[in-house]
Parts: structure tokens; sequence; C-alpha cells
């Protein structure tokens, strides 16, 4: 289990990652979003704006429209922004799932297909 | 030399990853569909490592003849004893024979052929074929709609994420919802060239037009003088349970277009097939379009064998019996699993499953592939999986296709996240 | 009986031959076939064989149409077309979003031949389809509209080649066409420059302009589109079309300059002559916009096991026999019985001009094209004008064409100039006469 500021700091770092790397804004540079994610043992929520291809903000709580929700364990969802999953092998074994189209499921794992190509 | 299969494999999605689209390869693989063919034969296609499978793929219609026909192999051998593409400028007695033969197989007064490689380049000369002879410009096709990726099917598409990386497109088309004859009258100008569309819309999640929509369609268009396209592309040859989609309905269109199966799996061969009338268009500009590889000597030849095929062996009629052999599964289905399976649309073995979200023809993908079935949802309607075996597929393969879906929907309502949304 | 042994076993010429005429008023094009004939190309091909074809009535000739440069390697080429009947016993095309092995191996293979960082391939059937995804990578990739290409280019005939093709008649009866296309003289770098704007994507030309009249751009003319393009952050596209695969003396025209485009695009003699197939071969920078689209250009018939393994074998063969190499020598063997003939019919040979076996002769009035390509069909020659400009008569033989062959397609020229000759010199007596 993952408590919700170790989530907040997971997610800082995906930012970071995300913000900073050039090819991966350029590339995203159409996709404007605003994302749930639900843990879902222990309730919490969290908001994710992206706003051409640059991730806005993380906050705590779920705000606005969502264009796509994503729910899972919050270990599960801490490890996928620590990049220590492949996200997409998770939502195929049905550990997390993805609300959304499945062109915008795409696009985030193609977000960490360029950070963590390894995974 | 005797590297094994499994580092062939792993060496061809290396190199699919590094020179073609590392994306595309990382997608398929969550999918479970890293599949490298290796052999192929009628229904099936075994992975190079050995493991075998139903294609209910089959690039979306192009196999209609079954995998890998021998009987369409050995005219395709034969004939390169003899020939090479030949000349596309020249005069070829292969190209005409085939026109000839798909004068006659295609409805009412379809007569003139112009060729073309792929689908989309058969759509784009149709389209402006259209234009052309009409002297009008607007071109209406319908929500959802796929006709090819290039511009001006591309223009056609009935789906935004196609085409706005590339705007801007071809100006002058118009989306309007499909089976909705009103919106189409509503949407009909004084300029309005042709109405494009599918008879079965495949990409589009299998929905197949009505007949009234199609005959109120036929009328007013007659009315208008306006043109109708149908994109047979997917439809055609067999695939719904008769030669043309078109034919469940009556309605003739004035373009048709096919592609696909016309290749019989072997050979890219695109066909644009239009009344006598508009060929006045051709004749005063003969050359305004040209396909160096369309209508090829060898596209030709596998063409006729192909028709040949479907028209001896009756393979529509085939396809016809084992589309309800499947329905009679998916009723079975359908009531088992009602929230995870909300519909099933089909005509003849052209299929499409409606699930209940967009997550779930992916997962459903995965799941079908480790029992053995090869299936993907549709383009433009992920929340649809398509099933388009190749119509020479048996009962007892039909039978296997049903029970892997069967245990692959038990996995999925094990795993939750079936709601709507 | 297959549908060949139909085809095969009727022997009767004249039968065949008004049935193909007949099919072809009935169901094709009847006024092509006028055309045909009138442009002396009436040739119903039967046999094919290195540098010649046969009338199926047994008349032989040498082929310097080639369908524009699809057969590099020879009519009917016995080895690729050993190898395409060898994969038939174990392949078809493929599934068109499978992962397959042969298209990741010509992949490798073109990356490998193509010069500089080329590296990513997108595969089509025809090179218009082809010439249409990289003007869409450009536009993808960029987030530009734009795209500037050369007046008498020919690209193709769909809807994003075809505003790029230089010529109006090809495209004025299907307005509105994709708009964002700038066409500019080619050779002209001022003319490109100042055709730049923040929103140009990309600039598109071929090497060596084909239908627009066998006009090779200057080395110059590339270096500076090079220095352009990088300075503006504007991708550089070379149709490639015609002119790879060794036709112009090396294995990709781009060579000769020294310039690697962004993107190169390939088909026509791709695959031998004997299967379609094409492609758009591009950078790792332009690949990342297949990250966030993986599928967005998709295509049934685009590079099938089948066609990736004909062209595998055939970029082999053009390997293992140098034909690039050959494409120079022979080219030279053209252009010196070439320049003879402008030094001997001063009156009709304006120019020749050309790069290896990419040879264009021309005329001073567009009816002698079309004139000559009727003598020379007499003559025992197969060829056509440029589509762009029919004053141009163009000479594209096989690569594997024999110094005889080369001799002898120059004695036909002679023959038939001299007929023109005659002819013209008959009209102006008339004329003198009246
Ligand atoms: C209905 C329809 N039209 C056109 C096309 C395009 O054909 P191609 O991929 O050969 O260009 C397709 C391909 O899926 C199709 O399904
Ligand atoms: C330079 C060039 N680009 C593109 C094309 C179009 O190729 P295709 O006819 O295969 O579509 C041609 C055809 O002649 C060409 O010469």
């Amino acid at each position: 289990m993952a408590t919700s500021d170790e989530i907040m700091e997971a997610l800082a770092d995906f930012k970071e990652q995300c913000n900073g790397n050039k090819r991966l804004r350029r590339m995203q540079r159409d996709w404007t979003k605003v994302l749930h994610y639900a843990a879902v043992d222990t309730g919490d929520k969290f908001t994710m704006t992206v706003r051409e291809g640059e991730i806005l903000s993380n906050e705590k709580g779920a705000a606005g429209t969502p264009d796509v929700i994503i729910e899972g364990e919050s270990e599960t969802l801490c490890n996928m922004f620590w990049g220590d999953i492949n996200p997409t092998q998770m939502y195929l074994k049905g550990e997390i799932k993805v609300k959304g189209t499945q062109e915008d499921i795409m696009r985030i794992d193609a977000i960490t297909a360029i950070i963590w190509p390894e995974v | 030399m005797t590297a094994s299969a499994e580092d062939i494999k792993k060496q061809a999605l290396a190199d699919f990853s590094k020179y073609v689209n590392p994306q595309k390869a990382r997608v398929l693989k969550n999918a479970g569909l890293d599949i490298i063919e290796g052999k192929r034969e009628g229904a099936c296609v075994w992975d190079i490592t050995g493991k075998k499978y139903i294609d209910c793929i089959t690039s979306a219609g192009s196999f209609n003849v079954g995998r890998r026909n021998p009987e369409i192999v050995a005219v395709l051998k034969k004939a390169l004893d003899e020939y090479d593409l030949g000349v596309f400028l020249l005069c070829s007695k292969q190209k005409a024979d085939l026109a000839k033969k798909l004068a006659g197989i295609t409805p009412g007064d379809l007569q003139y052929v112009m060729f073309g490689v792929g689908g989309g380049e058969a759509n784009d000369f149709a389209i402006k074929l259209a234009r052309g002879f009409t002297m009008k410009t607007e071109i209406i096709s319908t929500l959802k709609a796929y006709h090819g990726h290039t511009g001006f099917s591309l223009a056609a598409i009935g789906r935004d994420a196609y085409k706005k990386p590339f705007y801007p497109m071809v100006p002058g088309f118009k989306l309007v919802p499909f089976n909705d004859l009103k919106a189409a009258e509503e949407t009909m100008t004084g300029d309005t060239a042709a109405i494009i569309l599918e008879p079965v819309q495949g990409e589009g999640g299998i929905h197949p037009a009505t007949d009234a929509y199609l005959q109120g369609l036929r009328k007013l268009c007659d009315e208008r003088e306006i043109l109708m396209i149908f994109d047979e592309i997917q439809t055609g040859f067999g695939r719904t349970g008769k030669m043309f989609a078109c034919e469940h309905s009556g309605v003739v269109p004035d373009i048709m277009t096919v592609a696909k199966s016309l290749g019989g799996n072997l050979y890219p061969i695109s066909a644009t097939i239009y009344r006598e009338e508009l060929n006045d268009f051709l004749v005063a500009h003969p050359f305004i379009h040209l396909s160096t590889f369309g209508g090829s000597d060898l596209g030709c030849i596998v063409g006729m064998a192909v028709i040949d095929y479907l028209v001896k062996n009756k393979v529509p009629e085939h396809a016809a019996a084992m589309g309800e052999r499947f329905q009679k599964g998916f009723d079975v289905l359908l009531k088992k699993y009602p929230d995870l399976l909300l519909e099933v649309r089909r005509k003849g073995l052209m299929m499409g499953l409606q699930y209940t979200n967009e997550s779930i023809g992916p997962r459903m993908s995965y799941q079908l592939a480790q029992n053995g079935v090869m299936a993907i949802y549709t383009g433009n309607e992920p929340s649809v999986m398509r099933l388009m075996p190749v119509l020479v597929i048996q009962p007892d393969e039909v039978d296997f296709v049903i029970d892997a879906l069967e245990k692959s929907m038990a996995a999925i309502m094990k795993q939750g996240g079936i709601e709507k949304y | 009986m297959t549908v060949v042994d139909d085809i095969l076993a009727e022997k009767d010429f004249e039968k065949i031959r008004k049935e193909t005429e007949t099919n072809y008023r009935e169901y094709l094009n009847p006024f092509a076939l006028r055309m045909f004939k009138n442009a002396g190309l009436d040739v119903i091909e039967g046999r094919r064989e290195g540098a010649c074809v046969w009338d199926i009535s047994g008349e032989k000739y040498i082929d310097c149409v080639t369908g524009a440069g699809i057969f590099n390697a020879g009519r009917h080429n016995r080895e690729i077309t050993d190898a395409l009947k060898k994969a038939l016993d174990v392949y078809d095309m493929g599934g068109w979003i499978s992962i397959i092995r042969e298209r990741g191996l010509l992949a490798k293979k073109l990356a490998q031949i193509t010069p500089g960082n080329l590296k990513y391939s997108i595969f089509c059937c025809g090179g218009g389809e082809a010439v249409e995804v990289a003007i869409k990578l450009a536009r993808g990739h960029t987030g530009k509209t734009e795209i500037i290409c050369m007046e008498n280019g020919y690209h193709g005939v769909t809807g994003f080649a075809l505003p790029a093709t230089g010529r109006e008649v090809y495209k004025k009866p299907f307005a509105p066409l994709t708009p964002g296309y700038i066409h500019v003289p080619f050779n002209d770098l001022d003319a490109v420059k100042s055709a730049i704007t923040k929103d140009t994507a990309a600039v598109l030309l071929e090497p060596v302009q084909g239908e627009g009249g066998i006009r090779p751009a200057d080395d110059s003319y590339l270096a500076g589109l090079r220095k352009l393009c990088t300075e503006n952050e504007i991708l550089l596209i070379f149709d490639e079309v015609q002119t790879g695969f060794g036709r112009t003396g090396k294995m990709f025209c781009a060579e000769h300059s020294g310039v690697t485009p962004d993107i190169m695009v390939l088909a026509k003699s791709m695959s031998g002559g004997l299967y379609p197939i094409s492609c758009a071969v591009f950078t790792e920078e332009i690949s990342d916009f297949l990250y966030s689209h993986p599928f967005i250009i998709i295509n049934s018939f685009g590079g099938t096991s089948l066609a990736c393994l004909t062209a595998l074998a055939t970029i082999e063969y053009i390997e293992k026999n140098n034909l690039p190499e050959r494409a120079v020598q022979m080219g030279k063997r053209f252009m010196e019985g070439l320049l003879a003939l402008k030094k001997n019919f001063p009156e009709l040979v304006v120019d020749v001009r050309g790069k290896g076996l990419m040879l264009g002769i021309e005329f001073p009035e567009d009816s002698i094209g079309p004139r000559m390509a009727c003598l020379l069909k007499k003559n025992g020659v197969i060829s056509i004008y440029t589509f762009n400009n029919p004053k141009i008569i163009r000479i594209m033989p096989s690569l594997v064409i024999t110094e005889e062959e080369v001799d002898f397609v120059i004695d036909a020229f002679d023959k038939s100039l001299k007929e023109i000759r005659a002819q013209e010199a008959g009209r102006n007596m008339k004329g003198a006469g009246k």
C-alpha cells in the first residue's frame, strides 16, 4: 500500500521526467487531457492536467471532467509512476483499469515507452 | 544457419522495432499479438515457434480464399514463368481479361474498370472520377467510415484522429451519420458530386447499412444527379454471404471500389468499377490517372484466379452458412455474458462483437491470443471486436473460435473492469 | 485448367489482339487505346527478358520505357522470379498489423544502403502512396503545413501526392485539392528561399526530374537546399521513385551530390518489376511521430511478406551484379551516341542529357516526341515521351542492357531521325511549291 503523499511524490517525478524530455514534448504536443487516477484500496484520487504534451499539474482529489480514468491498487499506481512496471501489461492483465479511448491509452503507453524504454 | 525459432523471433521483433515501428511492436506485444507468422494454411496461421492460431483478422477481409490458397499459389507461380509486372503504359491482355470479368460479376450496369494497387488508391480515383464527371465538388461521407489513407480517401474518413496531424485536408468533404437518410438528404446541395459509403461499415465497428437506407439514398442520388460510390473493399468477394454486399439490398451504385481479397492474399491489386456513362470523363482525359503497379499482369492473373475460385466453390454461400453457425454460438454468449457482450452485428462472415467499453477490445485480443485465436478491435471503434476469418473456414474451426471466445470472456469477467462508460 | 493455362493456351495472336482491343474498348479505356496506337505503343507484351520484350506476335523490341524505371534488374529477371516463387512455397502476404519478419529485414537492409542517417521505413504499394506518407510525416512531425514542391515535378495522383505534381492538367478537374502546396521553379535556390515561411514543413523534389523531362538537379542546388532546410527546421524529401536502385549510376541519386534528405521515397525498381512495393525511409528523429501515432498510417498491401522478400532478392541482385556501375558504363556509351546524333541532326535534336541510364533527348517541338516514338517502334525500340513534356523522349532501359543493345537503340534513333528529316524536307518542299 502506498500513501497519498508517496503517490504524489511519484507523480512529481513522473512530471519532471515527462516535461524534461524534449523528444516526448514534441511527440505529444497535440495531446491535451485531464487524467484522474484512483487508488482502489485507499480511495485516494489524483488529477493530472496535461496541455499540449506538458504536465501542468498533479493534484490530490478528482477535479474537473476527466478524459481518462486510471484505477488500480495504490502500490501499482506508485510503481507505475516510478517506472518500475509496464502499465500496459498491467492493464491487459486487469490489474489496472483504464477508462478512456483506446487512443489515449496508447498515448500513455507511448509516454512510458519513451521515458522507460526498457520496462 | 540453425538459429532457433525463438532466436529468429527475438531478432525479428528487434528489427521491427529498430527499423519499422517501435511503438507498434510494443502495442502488439502487449496485446499478445507479437506473432511472427510462419506456416499459413486455410483458416490458420502458425507462429514461427509453432503455436497455431485461427486468423480472425485476415487484414480486415483480405484473405477470403484462405491463407496461402494452394490453387491461387499455383496460378501465380505458373504466371511467374512467363510474366513480370508488365508496363502500365501498354495494352495488356491480362488487364483486359480481368476488366471484363469484373464487369461480369459486379451487379447492374457497372462496366468500366480503372485498376490500382491499394484500396485507398481505388477510392481516391472514385472520388476524382465523381468530381471530374459531375463537375461538382462536394463529397458526402459517413461518420466512422474508413476509406484508406491516401488523400481523398483520408478526407472521407469519419474519424478525426486519422486526419488531424496532417491538416489541412482536401476541402469539400461533409460527414453525415451512417444509416440516417434524412441527414444525408439535408446535406446534399446543388454542388454535391457524390456520396461514398461502405455497405457494411468495417473499421467503424461492423455496422450494416439498412436496405431502406441504401434504397432511399439511391433514389435521392438519382433525383439530384449525385453519384453513389460503394466502397466494397472489405465487404466484396463473398464476405457478407453474397459476392458483393450491395446485392443484399439490390441497390447498384454508380461506382464501386474493390481491393483486399481480389489479390487472393498473394498480390496487391485494386479496382474502381463504374458505369459506362462515367467513362466519358476518361475519354476526354485518358491519361489523367496513372498507377505504375496498378493492374499489373501478375496482379490481374491472380484476380482472375480468385474470382474463378470463389465462383467455382460457391464461397459466398459457404460464408453465409458459416456465419449462421457463428451466430448460434454468439446467441449463447450473449445470454451468458450480457454485462460484457452487448450486441453482435453480423452480415455473413463480417462479424462484430460490441463490448461494453473500449478497454475490453484489447483485453479480449490478449485473452484470445492465449486461446489460439488472432482477433483485434476495429480501428475506429475499439469497443468492437471484429471477427473476419477466411471464408473457407470449416465448421470445427468455427466451433473452436466460439469456444475460445467463451474461455476469454470468462477470464475477463473474473478480472472485472467491464462496466460501461 | 487454371486461368493461366487458358491464357497461355491461346496461340492465335490476331485473335488475342482483337480480343484485347475489344476488352479495352468495352471495359477499360477506349480512348487510351487510340492514343496507344497513335503513339506507337500498341504492343501487347508477351515474352520479356533482359532489356527486351516481345510482342505476342513475336516481334522483338528493346524496352526503353520500362514503366519509367520499374525494370532496373531486367525484364522478368529469372533470379528474382525464382526467389519469389520460392517464397510462394511458404508465404502469403502476411497480416497487415502483424509483425512481419521479412519487413524488418528489408527495413534494416534499406537503412544500410540508403545514405546517411536514413533509418526507419514505412511500406506502401505504389510510389504515389509513399509520397503521401512522406508528406504526412513532414506535417505530422513538424506541426507545420506548407510543402514546397517543383514546377513540372511528378509525384503521383492520389490526394496528398497529386497537389505536389507540378502540372495543372493532372489536377484541374479534381479541384479543390489538398491546400498548402507551393510550386517553385526547379534548380532555383532563390525561388525556394523566398517561398519559405514559418509554416513550411518540407521541400519535396526529384533529384532528377523524370516526367518533367529528365532534368538533373545541380549538386550545388541540392547542397544549398540541405543547408536552407536545416537552418529553417524544414524537412528535405527526395522522391527517388524513378532515380533509385542504380538508375543514375549510384544506388541512390542523392549520393552524387552527397546530400542526405530527411525522407527518401522509393518504389518502382525496388522489387525487380515483379511485385508492388514502395516505401518512405526516414530518420530516427522523425520516427518519434510513430510513437504517438503508431497506427495512423495503415494499409492492407504495403510491404507484404512476399513483397519484402522480392525486394531483398532484388537488392541482392543489384549489388551482386553491380548494376549502378553498369548504368555508368552503358550510360556513357549512350551519351556518346546521343551526342553524335545531336551533331548530325542539329535541326532536330535540341539537347541530350541525363545521369547514368536516365536519359532524355529533346526535340524542338511537342509533335516530334510522339512521331519519334512511332518510328522507333518500327525500328525495334519501345520508347515514350515524358508526360509533363512531350518534346522529350525518355530513354530508360533496363540496367542489364548490353553494349550491342545500346548500339541498336542509337541506330534506331539514327534511322528514325533520318525519316523525320525526310518528312520535314517533304513538307517544306510542298510549302515552297505553294
Ligand atoms: C472499407 C475500406 N476501404 C478502404 C480501405 C483501404 O484499403 P488499403 O488499405 O488497401 O488502402 C480499407 C482498408 O482497410 C477498408 O476497409
Ligand atoms: C518520381 C515519381 N514519383 C512518384 C511516382 C508515382 O508512382 P506510382 O505510379 O507507383 O504511384 C512516379 C511514377 O511515375 C514517379 O516517376
